[in-house]
């Protein structure tokens, strides 16, 4: 069990909703991957007021914590306005904030990511704000009120990985006691399981399930990887050395000459 | 008609609902057909969405998908890892276009010239993952990579930057509009009633009631798309918006495929320089007029594709539904005296030849053909 935003959790997996092969895919991937937690967009989806959307039907019937995220601002004021749709819309105010600095490779602002945490946050929002993986923004973020950290491990849907493993480090370790997902960039299971010994709380992810070949299995496949990573952590890494240490001394071991 | 099998009537005159009609008077039936739009209700260029949603055509008041389609006839372009029953209904429906096409006669446009999937440099992954897909799933060769020199001999006028494509030499593309109307005369000569205007209010087993009344048929067809929404569980839409422009400055052959990480685009040519673009994919059921946003997406893959599309002229744009079932995937629900035909979502020229076939076949022999059962689901499941 963890915590996060005051809620229980016993899934330390996020899970995104865009662009499975179909709802029915994306419904499976999410029973399989075991999340409690699932992301929606709600400007990416956009609708005119009143325009029926199955889609959130769909996932509003699901047993699962629906965190509404701004995907595809570009301002502040278009975030903090989203944000307050959302509140309406899916009855929470729990927001997963991300305001765009770049269009294409979607590198969120992380000016404006920081005003309108503070908007946000006075307003009695909790937010989940995504951001690089910039030590200093962490600080502002949480000077702006947000109780959770969500560093990117590298671009949104690039499926790198962690390409900055010191920053993220950087950032785990100076916040001891604030929650930190990581959030968009991973590729593999074994990108969540690393994140997940280096101590984050939780991962976020959608790309990498969602255009695997078999999304349910993929799902599968990282929520184990994810369990792994966390049981590794908690166990207590073995400290890595540069030179082989035999678990099995050598002296003493028959015939150890004739190797020479 | 010399001989008949029975009756049967079509609510729904879409493309599908066409082709259904076509296959079951060659089959011996005697067909009715109701549609709550307007015969042509998009009378060609000009016309924007709002234009189009005003005349209330096609079900539920937007322009019927099968005349705002752009007509792409592309089953490798669409695959998908799990859904391999759409690129097979597609096969097969290429090489029934092509009899459809001169069995109406007119002078509809449509053509065999292959399709053009294209990539700029930093979408490579979506294009390599396409690449996989096909080469996974196919046995016959049926893409070529092509780059450089081969690549300029297809479509010559692409944006040097783009250097390499995959050739998908099988496919084609049939004018939507062209065809929904040739098909419209070609039913009325075979036979068919055709009562547009006609609003269908209830489909039961071998009956189809409408404003104006109550029919009897041997078989009930419910063809209505979205139009069929309260009847079928799980059935949504899905709003996609596209973009016709006049484009004298630009000669493409073929329809060409944008790979681009968010949405699969295309511009598909029309004679007279005239270029659809499309489509954006938006889980709602907001059938409001083209958003910024999505312009902005669609005229920005034309402009990248080719700086002649700077100066064109845009000549519609619309805004459909296309009706979706949870899996994505087509399916024909059936019971007695009664059938359901739906969720084509992205693929109704694609594959409605198929499946029109199929469902005629199952009329006269009362079941699935071998190999299709699949797509077949009994009614009320």
């Amino acid at each position: 069990m963890w915590e996060i935003a005051g809620t229980k959790l016993q899934s330390r997996l996020m899970i995104g909703t865009a662009r499975y092969p179909s709802p029915e895919i994306m419904q499976k991937a999410i029973e399989a991957s075991g999340a409690e937690i699932v992301t929606v967009s709600l400007r990416r989806q956009g609708s005119q007021p009143g325009a029926q959307n199955v889609f959130w039907d769909i996932l509003r019937s699901m047993p699962v914590k629906l965190l509404p995220n701004t995907a595809g601002c570009h301002s502040v004021k278009e975030a903090v306005a989203t944000a307050q749709m959302a509140r309406e819309l899916f009855g929470t105010n729990w927001i997963k904030l991300e305001v765009i600095g770049d269009d294409y490779n979607l590198q969120p602002d992380p000016f404006g990511t920081v005003e309108a945490a503070k908007i946000l946050t006075d307003d009695g929002f909790e937010v989940f704000p995504y951001m690089t993986d910039d030590l200093v923004l962490a600080e502002r973020l949480l000077d702006a009120g947000c109780k959770m950290l969500m560093p990117w491990a590298a671009p949104i849907g690039s499926g790198l990985g962690i390409i900055n493993p010191m920053a993220l480090k950087t950032i785990r370790q100076r916040f001891p006691g604030v929650p930190v997902i990581v959030d968009a960039g991973l590729g593999k299971p074994s990108h969540a399981a690393l994140a997940m010994e280096m101590g984050f709380d939780g991962v976020l992810l959608n790309t990498a399930v969602a255009m695997a070949e078999d999304p349910v299995k993929m799902a599968q496949a990282f929520a184990q990887a994810i369990n792994a990573g966390r049981l590794g952590y908690e166990a207590g890494l073995m400290p890595s050395r540069d030179f082989a240490t035999p678990s099995t001394p050598v002296v003493g071991t028959p015939f150890w000459h004739e190797n020479r | 008609m010399s001989q008949t099998k029975g009756t049967v009537g079509i609510a729904g005159a879409g493309i599908l609902g066409r082709l259904i009609a076509c296959y079951c008077l060659e089959d011996g039936w005697n067909v009715t057909i109701f549609d709550e739009g307007a015969e042509s209700p998009c009378p060609m260029a000009g016309i924007t969405a709002a234009g189009a949603a005003a005349q209330k055509c096609g079900s539920g008041g937007c322009p019927s998908p099968s005349y705002v389609a752009a007509g792409m006839l592309a089953p490798y372009c669409e695959m998908r890892y799990d859904e391999p029953i759409v690129p097979r209904l597609g096969r097969e429906s290429l090489d029934m276009w092509s009899d459809i096409i001169k069995k109406v006669g007119g002078d509809v446009f449509s053509q065999r010239a292959g399709s053009l999937v294209v990539v700029h440099q930093q979408d490579k992954n979506e294009f390599l993952r396409l690449k996989h897909m096909v080469e996974t799933f196919t046995k016959e060769p049926v893409m070529e990579h092509v780059k450089g020199a081969a690549l300029r001999e297809l479509e010559p006028e692409i944006d040097p930057r783009i250097t390499e494509g995959l050739y998908f030499p099988l496919e084609g593309q049939v004018d939507s509009r062209g065809m929904m109307a040739a098909l419209g005369s070609h039913l009325r000569k075979s036979g068919a009633e055709l009562n547009f205007n006609t609003k269908v209010t209830s489909i039961e087993p071998n009956k189809i009631t409408t404003l104006f009344g109550s029919f009897d048929f041997d078989w009930a067809l419910d063809c209505r798309g979205m139009g069929a929404k309260a009847d079928l569980k799980g059935l949504r839409g899905v709003r996609g918006e596209i973009i016709i422009v006049h484009a004298p400055d630009v000669n493409l052959n073929r329809p060409v495929r944008l790979m681009h990480p968010r949405y699969p685009l295309y511009i598909v040519p029309r004679p007279n320089h005239d270029y659809v673009v499309g489509a954006t994919s938006i889980e709602s059921e907001d059938l409001s007029e083209i958003s910024v946003r999505g312009a902005l997406e669609l005229l920005s893959a034309l402009y990248s594709l080719h700086t002649g599309f700077s100066e064109a002229r845009i000549i519609e744009t619309a805004t459909q539904l296309r009706p979706a079932l949870m899996d994505n995937s087509p399916k024909i629900f059936h019971g007695k005296g009664l059938c359901r035909i739906n969720g084509l979502y992205r693929h109704g020229y694609l594959i409605s030849p198929k499946i029109a076939r199929l469902v005629a076949s199952y009329l006269s022999e009362g079941k699935a053909e071998s190999g299709y059962e699949a797509l077949f689901e009994t009614a009320g499941k």
